[in-house]
């Protein structure tokens, strides 16, 4: 028997909820390793942006149209971009197999060949559209509510209020309009998803078998069928991001303080010991030369020194006394 | 010949090793019990939070120790030994910042866990004494938190202790001995760190290791609560075992849980403010986050003066605990599922929304400071 009671909001959240956190250690994992690596800088509004880039099956194609359509900068890096790319075939993988076990636990039917690619281009085309709708219709309505909670609190009657409890109010005040709509919004969101994937699960056909057989099906789908190699496969996974993240992790704080800062040191060139001898071979070669050249100049000089010092001793010389 | 090509059944060095040990404190028994836990209802993710806290817990015991191969608990050089492990000491920023954010996440998770056992009505017969202790151990993470926070020594670190210990001075009867006690003089000094740092480092982790062991044994003497909803045969139909399937779940919480820290501690690694005098300067004395809302609650003029500091800082966060610690033997009913308990709903959505907006406001509040 098919739950038939099932809302659209309840079956799409059902399966994005769980693929979400199915999906996120692997994505959470590549996210660390890129931002060791430098390769990605997240801006403001960091918990909305990362929760956000994790949670891709729907914002896979919103989030790029947000940034350039509303304005909104989530970040900087090609890491940003590779992730997004990653994200895609694991969500396909964690929606299929969300989607699979929903299929047979809650609606009691065969899962369709391809259900993870289905869902996954489903619910990205859905968050393509309704995100960036959620994003303005959210945004509008957050500050025309802060203007307004702004105005009211200034109005006379309110002007002894204390700062305190004025935050407080106009905080109660705006966000639970912002909250409401957020909420509003997100729920038809999910709603659609779930029309989707009801629509899809329609078209498939039901079990024969009885509740503990189907218990043990979807029990057994989330049990890899060679466990040594998927072990294998996680631990040589886990051991190569964690080369990776120690690798590229700066030894010293990125941000040091102002008591601490150290000099600018001029990095000495390594020593290589062949090459230092081979150039100072070749130096003592050059000098040798220089030396032998200098002291045949000099022998040169003492030569003609020597012939030219009686020559030159005969003309200085003042002519001999003539002996008596 | 067909002898030989049997497989040899000698059994190996491990083998051997675990057979000792088993003859001596039966080994296979007390890992047969601890694995074989039958789980009504089947694995499930909401069960994660006691064995993510253990885990964070062992972390922060780790990562606390490497630390105090470095840090100096003394007034005049314990800021200059943590700029030390921040600018000198190889990954030091790295660890110091994952203690950090590993001391947020435990608050956290104790939420998420406290609020995951309320929400189940785990707390009902015949549970009440691990929700007790529970609510213990609640205190002690807290504690962490506290004392945790003055290590440092720099302005931040002062003056959130001594803003704490001025509230604590608020209880009636011990108050005034528990503020002389941790103060140790007029002002925080020496004996105020040496004593933070002894109840840090050493009275809190002991009380968390005893209290978490008997939490543990309570939690294995009454048996998981199982799911709230679904048919008897349902939930007999999905009964699995600790092992493997909920061991691989709390496995995935803790990576999860440690990427987590790992990046928050890349995006806001601990900076450290100047170092601590008794002049606040232009520093707005401020609690760890975690504390911020009843920070705020004090800032209400309804908790303006000596009893309203009193209501808002001791007499109203008493009463909460007392009705929390009340909670099992006030609600007698048998009902378990949350959306047929409608004021506990109601009452859990009121205490996080004002949890909530309390330390939201506590964040915009500091523009009119500045």
């Amino acid at each position: 028997m098919s739950d038939d009671s099932l809302s659209p909001t309840k079956i799409g959240l059902g399966i994005l909820w769980s693929a979400f956190w199915t999906a996120l250690p692997i994505k959470l994992a590549f996210a660390i390793v890129f931002m060791a690596m430098d390769l990605m800088h997240l801006e403001n509004r960091l918990g909305l942006a990362f929760l956000m880039l994790l949670a891709s099956p729907v914002t896979v194609f919103a989030l790029p149209i947000i940034s350039m359509g509303l304005e909104s900068h989530i970040g900087e890096g090609a890491g940003i971009a590779i992730l997004f790319l990653l994200a895609i075939p694991i969500d396909i993988w964690a929606l299929g197999i969300v989607g699979r076990t929903y299929f047979l636990e809650k609606f009691r039917k065969e899962p369709p060949d391809g259900l993870g690619l289905t869902l996954w281009w489903k619910s990205a085309a859905v968050g393509a559209i309704f995100l960036p709708i959620i994003w303005f219709l959210v945004s509008t309505v957050t500050s025309t509510a802060i203007s307004m909670a702004h105005s009211l609190l200034d109005m006379e009657i309110f002007k002894g209020i204390p700062v305190a409890e004025r935050i407080s109010v106009e905080l109660t005040l705006w966000g639970s309009v912002s909250a409401i709509v957020l909420l509003v919004l997100l729920l038809i969101g999910v709603s659609l998803v779930g029309r989707i994937i009801r629509g899809t699960a329609e078209a498939a056909r039901p079990v024969a078998e009885n509740y503990q057989s189907i218990v043990t099906r979807w029990d057994l789908m989330r049990v890899p069928a060679d466990q040594g190699l998927t072990l294998t496969a996680l631990t040589l996974g886990g051991v190569v991001l964690s080369v990776l993240f120690w690798a590229s992790l700066p030894v010293t704080t990125p941000h040091p303080h102002e008591c601490c800062k150290k000099p600018d040191v001029k990095v000495e060139p390594p020593f290589r010991p062949v090459e230092a001898l081979n150039k100072d071979e070749k130096r003592m070669a050059q000098l040798e030369l220089q030396v032998s050249a200098l002291e045949k100049q000099m022998a040169q000089a003492e030569k003609d020194k020597g012939k030219g010092k009686p020559k030159a001793a005969k003309e200085a010389a003042p002519p001999a006394p003539k002996k008596p | 010949m067909a002898q030989s090509s049997l497989p040899s059944t000698e059994p190996t060095v491990i083998e051997k090793v675990v057979a000792f040990v088993d003859e001596r404190i039966g080994l296979k028994q007390m890992q047969a019990k601890m694995l074989n836990e039958p789980v009504p209802g089947g694995s499930r993710w909401a069960y994660v939070f006691g064995s993510v806290l253990l885990f964070i817990f062992i972390m922060q015991a780790v990562t606390g120790i490497l630390l105090m191969f470095y840090y100096v608990p003394t007034a005049d050089h314990a800021y200059a030994s943590t700029q030390y492990i921040i600018h000198d000491v190889d990954y030091g920023w790295f660890l110091l910042s994952y203690h950090f954010w590993g001391s947020t996440a435990m608050v956290v998770c104790v939420f998420a866990h406290m609020s995951q056992v309320f929400l189940w009505g785990a707390y009902k017969p015949p549970r009440e004494m691990i929700w007790l202790v529970g609510l213990a151990l609640f205190g002690i993470v807290m504690g962490f938190g506290f004392t945790g926070y003055l290590l440092p020594w720099d302005q931040r670190a002062y003056w959130a202790t001594t803003v704490g210990v001025e509230i604590m001075d608020k209880t009636p009867l011990v108050g005034d001995f528990m503020a002389r006690f941790l103060k140790g003089g007029p002002t925080p000094g020496q004996m105020t760190l040496s004593r933070f740092f002894v109840i840090h480092v050493m009275i809190l982790p002991a009380a968390l290791m005893g209290l978490a062991g008997l939490h543990l044994f309570l939690f294995r003497a009454a048996g998981p609560a199982g799911p709230f909803r679904g048919t008897p045969e349902e939930i007999r139909a999905k009964t699995d075992y600790f092992f493997p399937r909920q061991v691989w779940k709390d496995i995935v919480g803790m990576a999860v849980v440690f990427a987590s820290i790992c990046a928050l501690a890349f995006w806001e690694p601990v900076v450290l403010l100047e170092e601590a005098t008794p002049d606040p300067g232009e520093y707005h004395p401020e609690p760890e986050w975690y504390f911020l809302f009843l920070f705020q609650l004090l800032r209400l003029k309804v908790f303006a003066g000596e009893f309203g500091q009193f209501l808002g800082a001791i007499a109203l966060p008493g009463a909460f605990m007392a009705l929390l610690a009340a909670l099992p033997f006030i609600d007698r009913d048998p009902e378990r599922n949350i959306f047929k308990r409608p004021i506990a709903l109601i009452s859990w959505i009121a205490v996080m929304t004002a949890i909530l907006l309390f330390t939201v406001s506590a964040i915009i509040n500091r523009e009119f400071l500045d």
